[in-house]
Parts: C-alpha cells; structure tokens; sequence
C-alpha cells in the first residue's frame, strides 16, 4: 500500500489550520520536529507502519 | 505604564522582597513573573513573592543568572509585573511528572474548565501560553510535544537553571517551588503580542540525517549510517578528538523555511553523541556555524518593534550557552543594553521552548 501518510498529513493539517496560513506553517514545523517532514510524502510514498503510528497518536488528539 | 519590572540584588530573601515592593508599590499587578538565582531557598522565595503580591498570579523559576532592562545579572531576583490592561486573563496550572502525557491533559482540563473552552478552540491570536519546566527533568520534548498536539496556542518559556551547578532546578507558582514539574499559564494579554525566537548560526549546508537514535536518552546512535561522531567530525573536516571543542561553534539544526531548530551536541559516548536536546529518527540535520549574538538579536528586535510599531515589555528566555559565549567575548553588558529602551525580564535557561524544544537560542515573548 502507498499514500496513507500523506493522506493523514493533509487531514491533519486541513483539521488543525482551518485555511489558517500561518498554523498551516506551525503545524508542519510541529510534524518536522517529530522526525515527520511533511514535503516528503507524496500519493505515492510507502506506508511506513512507525511513521503512521506517530501520526495515528495526532489525530486521536484531535478527537 | 501597564507593564513594570523590577530586580534586587540584596542579600537576604527579606531584602529582596521589601526591595520588590518598593519598586512595584502604587502598581496593581495582576499577574507577576519572576525569576531568583538558585541561591535563594526555592519554597521560601517562592512564598514570600507570592505574599508580597497576594492578589496576583504569581510564577516563574530558577536560573542560570538574570536579564533585566539593560542588564545581565547574576545572583538576582527579577520581576515583571503586569496590570489588568496588560493582561486580561490568566490561569496557572502545574504540571507535576511533566513526562507522563496525563498530567498534560490534567492541566489542559483545568485550563478549559477555566475558561469555558476547550483548549483546541482556543484562539491563537487572543491567547498565548508560557512554559517554564524543570531544566534537569529531561521532559522538555514530550510535553512540548504534547502541548502542540492538544492546542494551537503558542506556548513559548524554558528550562530553568541552577547557576551552572546541574543539582536542582525549580519551578515556581502559587507561593511553591517544585521539581519534576512544569508550571503552564495561559494568558489573554490585553494587548497585542509577539514571538522571538533567535538563535545565531547560518547553515553550513552539511547535512546529517539521523539513522540510528536512541531518543529517550538524547543519543545519536548513526548519522548517514556512521557512527555518528565519526560522522560529525567528517563533516567538520576534524579528527574525533577535536569535534567537542567545536560543539559550540558548530552545533547541528533541524532548518524548517529558512531557520534552523538547534539541537547542541553535549558530549561524546564512545561512538555516540548526546544531546541537550531530542534528535528523532529520520531527522535531517545541517551543521550550523555561530554568527553574531549582537547583531542578530538587535535585528531581531527592530524587527519585532516594526511588526507591532512598539513594544512595551519582553520576557526574554536566553540560553545558558549564549549567555557563556556572550561572557567568553565579554559582551554581556552589550548584551543588556540591547534591551535598555524596554521593560525586559529574563534568564539564562538550559533549554528554550518555543514550538519545539531548542537549544542554542533565546525565546521571547514580546508585548506592544
């Protein structure tokens, strides 16, 4: 499988900026210091089960 | 005048106090952040603030040494007082365990019960929070992270020190001192707000990419698959042996748009190094070389006095390891006089938060 984690990055940010360009900017800052460099993924990156993990413990936080 | 700082360099816990309210007497404070060298008994300069302004929410920690308007000082206790124009609002919450991410929620609860708003809502532009931590707990990274996780409101602070002594630090709220612990207070200024976050260094544009990492201890394991030492002096064109006396100068950073996050390198473990800071896995670091502390923060300063067209207090949050570069180039008096036109209150931190945890760098929040 491909894709997922840039799918939960773009959902994660849509769900935190709200079109708010300059949270847009923080919460990639936030995801980089993570070790998550959200220009890296593309629809075509491999679904790395550590990085989606670190990803699934922001969005349970943003239930 | 809504913002009003204050400093004594007298002898005596007593001293210091009466000294404090005489310089903030007439002044209706609401809220007052202050900072006391570790020579001062963490619990009983902790209450006797907060007695002396019983009224007021009352918070801060130790330190590396003082800032205060046009000074840097050592051995001193340091305030700021704020009246109710400066800050409409606020609420302290401890964080005690600051590494156990429930006691995050803990205080974020009781943030939202305070003001009837879940801390996720909470608008970034009318709020801000600040973050002073326990400068040995090692918990910086986890609740920093945390805290970015559950809000997006900018909390900025640092750790605090213990005048280079690495025995104790404390944190200080509500007439108490604490270890293990962070003290988080969310305010609504009544005026409009700023962030600086200055650090000076370029970008030699080395790249280290962390590839083995142990992160609970700080520790890098392999930097472009070597051992990450060996890699760090490669880079540097040095033998291994010479890379600590080059940690200073040449720290590594996480460069997001433009401007580095430092992470400084502490020491060297057989092949490995440790940090003062986390280094994640998968992290792509430059080595970064030091520039001019002087010239980047007074530019810094212009530039934040341009963006809010004047600034009337700035709580400013200096790392221990400028503030010992700034001593070795004998330049901490121009140093402080940088901030001789402002109300300024500040310390020298073992760590700097402002979005992440940071190194190397001065945090400041800055009031127009």
């Amino acid at each position: 499988m491909a894709g997922k984690i840039k799918q939960m990055i773009d959902s994660i940010i849509n769900q935190r900026a709200k079109d708010n360009p300059m949270l847009v900017g923080v919460i990639k800052s936030k995801l980089m210091l993570k070790g998550i460099d959200p220009g890296k993924f593309t629809a075509s990156s491999d679904d790395d089960p550590a990085i989606i993990a670190k990803l699934e413990a922001v969005m349970k936080d943003l239930k | 005048m809504y913002i009003k700082t204050a400093y004594s360099t007298k002898g005596t816990s007593d001293d210091v106090i009466q000294d404090l309210k005489s310089q903030l007497g007439g002044f209706d404070t609401k809220m007052l952040v202050f900072f006391a060298s570790s020579r001062f008994a963490p619990n009983i300069i902790s209450q006797k603030v907060q007695d002396a302004f019983p009224g007021a929410a009352v918070f801060g920690c130790t330190t590396s040494g003082e800032i205060v308007t046009g000074k840097m000082l050592k051995n001193s206790l340091v305030a700021m007082a704020f009246d109710a124009t400066a800050v409409n609002d606020v609420k302290v919450e401890i964080v005690e365990n600051p590494k156990n991410e429930n006691s995050v929620r803990k205080a974020f609860a009781g943030f939202e019960s305070y003001f009837k708003a879940p801390m996720s809502e909470l608008d970034p532009s009318k709020y801000v929070g600040l973050i002073f931590v326990d400068g040995l707990s090692g918990a910086e990274e986890k609740l920093i992270d945390k805290i970015g996780d559950l809000t997006n409101v900018t909390f900025i602070g640092g750790s605090a020190g213990d005048d280079l002594k690495f025995e104790a630090t404390h944190v200080y709220a509500n007439g108490k001192s604490y270890t293990n612990a962070a003290i988080l207070a969310v305010l609504k200024p009544g005026v409009p707000f700023a962030f600086i976050k200055t650090q000076s260094f370029c970008d030699l544009g080395k790249k280290l990419v962390v590839t083995k990492a142990n992160e609970e201890k700080r520790e890098v394991i392999e930097f472009n698959d070597k051992p990450a030492a060996h890699a760090y002096a490669e880079a540097l064109g040095v033998a291994v042996e010479e890379a600590p006396n080059r940690f200073m100068h040449n720290p590594v950073g996480l460069v997001i748009d433009g401007t580095p996050f430092v992470r400084s390198p502490q020491r060297i473990k057989g092949d490995n190094m440790i940090f003062y800071c986390g280094v994640t896995e998968g992290m792509e670091l430059s080595i970064l070389e030091s520039t001019d502390i002087i010239d980047d923060t007074r530019k810094a300063l212009e530039q934040a006095k341009k963006d809010l067209g004047g600034i009337s207090g700035i709580i400013n949050i200096n790392c221990i390891l400028r503030t010992l570069e700034l001593d070795q180039k004998q330049l901490t008096d121009e140093y402080g006089k940088l901030f001789a036109d402002v109300p300024t209150v500040g310390f020298s931190s073992y760590g700097e938060q402002y979005i992440g945890h940071i190194n190397q760098t001065a945090t400041m929040l800055v009031f127009k």
